[in-house]
């Protein structure tokens, strides 16, 4: 690593990081390669698609020895929570350009994640459905991809009028008027709408179809080449394909999580991004640099529900099930928020750790059987709580902002290594000073956190 | 003749009259003080004619040719019920041609009128530059010709305009810094490198030197006149400190009770008895 530092005189007698701009930044050629890297949008896509490639694995098989080594405490199915994990992924980046970026709270997304739901069902159903007197066969579409395309456009329509009312107001008002919109859906699918939902029984008519006419989205992934490539048969990719369990569903779905990546990282680094951050900053500002702060508003919320629409439609094809109360019940809408926060909203892929930590507790954590308690089943939510409320207090920005914390310690400490391997003359005074310095760090971090509960000093 | 005039702006908050029939012109070029003892509606007027608050009456007229706002002149020195069909439908056609009244803040700032704040108004989280950028765009690109799958690093002159604007208020040197950090002095000069990154014809500033220390006082009023004499700027300021304002003011208003009770050159200001019993208390300048 740096190499370039070990010329240079280090007279403080500190470590090596002291002198950095405090962010954990590495010097040097490689540290200015990665933040090349860094910089580069390809590299978060090529990142993602690396990661999601392993993900199944860790996931599974990762977690499953945990499991053994605490003694299996009966934390199972795992299967089908890396496509959910991806699918509320695609759900909360785009929330995340709403909630993280331009600072609007909508409790009112379950309406585009609903509406594409049953709007892509509906599309695959041969149901008759009937309103108001009228009657209709659904077409039988059955084609995953005419689902995605018509549930998004359904969600992302919706949201234009659904924007146009709320955001005429701000703040608390604003929240309210999205969530009474997402509300009034939900009523009309059980009762008005259940001709087209079937109300309270939920709809299950989904026909998901081959993908671009031959490819079973349920088959296994490692069976990939044997089923449908006749002439190169079978072949294995690491990690991911030899996993039996691994549907091509999850390829679908990671490829489309990617291409909303790809979206939504282009957005953020579009004058849009710096119009959305700073409308979330200072919006007053943003009307007089002349820009028409309705406008951007309304495009940030009609992104930020079609995101949600696409993930509404995978959610459905995901489940091949939709009722009204997972698809447009308030708590549903609430859930993007937790998410979006729990990962954190200062950056593009943040919200995502936040939807894997909350389906992992709702899907794995939930099954398991613990002391005094026993099962937990429903009780998930109480975890996720206690869990969310660590991380916002401990880690403001989010699990991505405590891993990216944890990163930059680790890149230090490896820093402090090399330096002290190069000089190991001044290793023992530089240690009584950071030793000195790590006290007067804790006793000034304890006072605050005495101020912060209502203890002692502070101002 | 002016380059903004206002005609009879009056403004009402239930019962009370903020601004009461101000009549005002701002020449072309000039730096105009606007002066009287808080409340007097000085912040009101600047509000009206920006869009932040609609005027309950009167208009404001923006960028005249000199042979309009001599009709203007004429017509608005006549009490609006003893006017004639004639004069009537003439200001109807200036009210259509050049009017703002009523027109949204960021179409004010898009016909050229920009706006520095009583307390520094810029993004605090964003840096310097990024700052400086937001307005560029905006004034470059206009309402809605942003493509949002476009990369913001194509968008070259908006950088150009940035640079060259963090140069004139001197924050070329910090423009990584995250602009809340930035000192308060430093604040104030970022948005006016905001406030000129739209390439006005007319700024407001209020209060441009409020909360300043002695220095940063001083190096802001250069940078006020050096701007005036660089760009041509038609520069309207509401200021409480008279030095600042005689060394800089071509032209003071001064506003009492919402009326105007004084319009001229420093000196005129300064002998009108007037000024001196209203605002002054009668104490000699």
């Amino acid at each position: 690593m740096s190499s370039e530092r070990s010329d240079e005189p280090v007279t403080d007698g500190g470590t090596v990081v002291r002198d950095e701009s405090g962010s954990g930044s590495v010097g040097g050629r490689a540290g200015a390669f990665y933040r090349s890297l860094r910089e580069n949008e390809f590299s978060v896509v090529i990142g993602s698609a690396l990661f999601l490639v392993v993900f199944p694995t860790l996931l599974i098989e990762g977690l499953g020895t945990l499991n053994d080594s605490i003694g299996d405490p009966g934390i199972g199915g795992y299967e089908g929570l890396a496509s959910l994990v991806l699918i509320y992924g695609i759900i909360v980046v785009g929330f995340n350009l709403l909630l993280g970026y331009t600072e609007l709270l909508s409790f009112g997304h379950a309406a585009f994640f609903g509406t594409a739901a049953y709007s892509a069902a509906l599309l695959s159903s041969t149901a008759e459905i009937t309103f108001a007197g009228f009657s209709a066969t659904m077409p039988g579409i059955t084609s995953p991809i005419a689902m995605l395309v018509f549930g998004t456009a359904l969600a992302t329509l919706l949201a234009w009028p659904i924007g146009f009312m709320s955001i005429r107001r701000s703040g608390v008002y604003f929240a309210v008027l999205t969530l009474t919109f997402g509300q009034m859906l939900y009523f009309f699918a059980l009762g008005p709408g259940s001709g087209i939902t079937d109300g309270d029984n939920g709809f299950g008519d989904v026909n998901v179809g081959e993908l671009l006419g031959f490819v079973d989205l349920g088959e296994p992934v490692s069976q990939f080449g044997a089923l449908y490539l006749p002439v190169v048969g079978n072949f294995e990719v690491p990690f991911l394909i030899t996993l039996d369990y691994v549907a091509i569903e999850y390829v679908f779905v990671a490829v489309l999580f990617l291409l909303a990546l790809t979206v939504a990282n282009r957005i953020v680094n579009s004058p849009y991004g710096l119009i959305f951050e700073a409308l979330g900053e200072n919006e007053q500002r943003v009307e007089f640099v002349g820009l028409n702060v309705f406008r951007y508003k309304l495009m940030a919320f009609i992104i930020s529900g079609a995101f949600a629409g696409m993930g509404g439609a995978l959610f459905v094809m995901h489940e091949s099930f939709i009722h009204p109360a997972t698809a447009l019940y308030w708590i549903q809408s609430g859930d993007f928020v937790i998410m979006t926060v729990l990962g954190g909203t200062g950056s593009l892929v943040g919200p995502v750790f936040g939807a894997f930590i909350f389906e992992y507790i709702a899907n794995v954590i939930s099954g398991a059987t613990i002391p005094v308690i026993g099962e937990i089943g429903s009780l998930w939510r109480l975890i996720l709580g206690a869990v969310f409320v660590v991380i916002v207090w401990v880690f403001p920005r989010g699990a991505y902002g405590a891993l990216v914390d944890l990163k930059n310690i680790v890149v230090r400490a490896v820093l402090v290594l090399i330096w002290a391997v190069r000089n190991p003359g001044d290793v023992p005074e530089a240690t009584t000073d950071a030793f000195g310095r790590f006290r007067d760090g804790l006793s000034s971090w304890m006072r605050r956190l005495m101020a912060r509960v209502g203890l002692g000093g502070g101002s | 003749m002016g380059l903004l005039e206002m005609e009879g702006l009056t403004k009402r908050f239930s019962g009370l009259t903020a601004v009461d029939d101000v009549d005002l012109t701002v020449e072309r070029g000039e730096t105009k003080a606007v002066i009287g003892p808080n409340g007097a509606g000085k912040s009101t007027t600047i509000n009206l004619v920006t869009g932040m608050l609609a005027p309950t009456e009167g208009h404001v007229y923006y960028d005249l040719p000199d042979e309009d706002a001599a009709d203007l002149h004429e017509i608005r020195a006549v009490p609006a019920d003893e006017r004639d069909q004639a004069q009537r439908e003439r200001i109807e056609e200036l009210r259509g041609e050049y009017g703002i009244t009523g027109s949204e803040p960021h179409e004010v700032v898009q016909k050229g009128i920009s706006k520095s704040f009583q307390t520094a108004s810029i993004f605090p989280g964003m840096s310097a530059r990024e700052n400086v950028q937001m307005a560029a765009l905006a004034n470059e690109h206009g309402s809605f010709q942003l493509n949002f799958l476009r990369k913001r690093d194509s968008f070259r002159e908006v950088d150009e305009t940035a640079t060259e604007m963090l140069e004139a208020v001197e924050l070329l040197g910090s423009d990584d810094v995250e602009a809340g950090s930035l000192p308060y002095g430093d604040k104030r000069r970022l948005e006016i490198a905001i406030a000129l990154a739209s390439e006005p014809d007319l700024l407001f500033m209020d209060e441009p030197t409020a909360g300043m220390s002695p220095e940063e006082t001083k190096s802001t009023v250069d940078l006020v006149e050096d701007l005036q004499e660089e760009l041509g700027l038609t520069i309207v300021l509401v200021e409480h400190d008279m030095e600042v304002i005689f060394r800089i003011a071509d032209s003071i208003a001064v506003l009492n009770r919402g009326a105007i009770i004084a319009d001229g050159t420093p000196q005129e200001v300064q002998d009108n008895t007037d000024v001196q019993e209203a605002y002054l208390g009668g104490v000699e300048l």
